[in-house]
């Protein structure tokens, strides 16, 4: 059976600090809430209906700039649901890459600079 | 040197100096997140080719000062999507961060060894990325509906009193805003619980599909 080092507590700190997002979990959840999201705002006003000749949503409805074919209406609102998934899906994707390429390329900086300063030290 | 009495082990001065790095690192993610997402939002208004482009995307004018819906304008908008981007995503991990003490506690505990740590996954703290984020949604909104009292525009601000549909009580005023504020932070924390939880099982669905 092979020994385990114990963990070291100054290894944990890093490793709790410079642990890795998982992005495709990222992309999943942020899409997910993303999309219950809008469409829990768009059900609220059609749930809540409006005064009798006046139209529901119709600042919500202008959402339809940035998403085409959505509308306050129970279809538009999956419509809706499907964009914003894929959105907050991709905001997870850019969030979690971006947060690891950083560490890992700050991590490239400090060793590199750990081994010139070895260098010039020898 | 610098050891914390509650948490035996853990070393305060490279605590805080992993801390600080990563609300810069957080800070810049969410400043170009901010900056680019305004920056798309305007030129998508001008060159979608409907009538009136901008005509209330311009009422976020209000709050920041120099921005509207044009070419020139949309830089502006990119600046200061960069700077409150970059506001909030710092107060966002530093709030955050006060979870790092109970991941690092969580590392130490149970039987995990250095071989384990090497290729950890980040665990996403619900109940603290809910503290963080509902804190900045209710402090924007708190500031903002202030900005429209001050300014002596609450009457007239009729776009923004549509927040009561979905903010009980909420009401472009001062006791109003205090309401909304409440009302928002509860949504943003009970959202951030909810992706914290599906993160975490996703990732837990991943790593044990992958060591199988």
């Amino acid at each position: 059976m092979t020994l385990q080092k114990p963990v070291d507590a100054d290894k944990a700190v890093l490793m709790a600090g410079f642990a890795r997002l998982d992005v495709m979990a990222l992309a999943v959840a942020m899409g997910t809430v993303c999309a219950v999201g809008l469409f829990l705002v768009t059900v609220t006003l059609l749930i809540k209906g409006a005064p009798s000749g006046v139209p529901i949503g119709t600042h919500l409805g202008l959402l339809d700039i940035y998403l085409p074919g959505f509308s306050v209406s129970w279809g538009g609102s999956a419509v809706g649901a499907v964009y914003a998934g894929i959105i907050g899906a991709l905001i997870g994707t850019v969030w979690a890459v971006l947060w690891n390429l950083t560490h890992y390329l700050y991590i490239i900086l400090v060793v590199i600079r750990a081994h010139w300063w070895g260098l010039m030290g020898d | 040197m610098g050891e914390d009495a509650s948490a035996p082990g853990i070393n305060e001065a490279l605590l805080h100096a992993t801390v600080k790095w990563n609300t810069l690192l957080f800070a810049g993610i969410c400043g170009f997140s901010g900056a680019m997402t305004l920056l798309l939002m305007t030129y998508i208004s001008l060159h979608r080719g409907l009538p009136h482009p901008g005509h209330y995307l311009n009422l976020l004018g209000v709050f920041l000062p120099g921005y509207k819906v044009s070419a020139g304008g949309a830089w502006i908008g990119f600046l200061w999507g960069g700077l409150i981007g970059a506001f909030s995503g710092a107060v966002m991990y530093r709030v955050y961060a006060l979870s790092i003490r109970q991941q690092v506690a969580d590392y130490l505990a149970g039987e995990k060894s250095t071989d384990d740590l090497e290729y950890v996954i980040m665990k996403l703290y619900g109940h603290s990325l809910g503290l963080a984020m509902g804190a900045i949604a209710a402090l924007g909104l708190l500031v903002t509906t202030n900005w429209l009292v001050i300014r002596g525009t609450a009457d007239d601000s009729f776009h923004a009193g549509l927040l009561s549909h979905y903010l009980p009580g909420y009401s472009v005023s001062v006791s109003g805003s205090i309401f909304g504020a409440v009302g928002i932070f509860i949504a943003t924390y009970v959202f951030c619980v909810v992706l914290g939880a599906i993160y975490n099982g996703v990732a837990a669905l991943r790593m044990t599909g992958s060591k199988s």
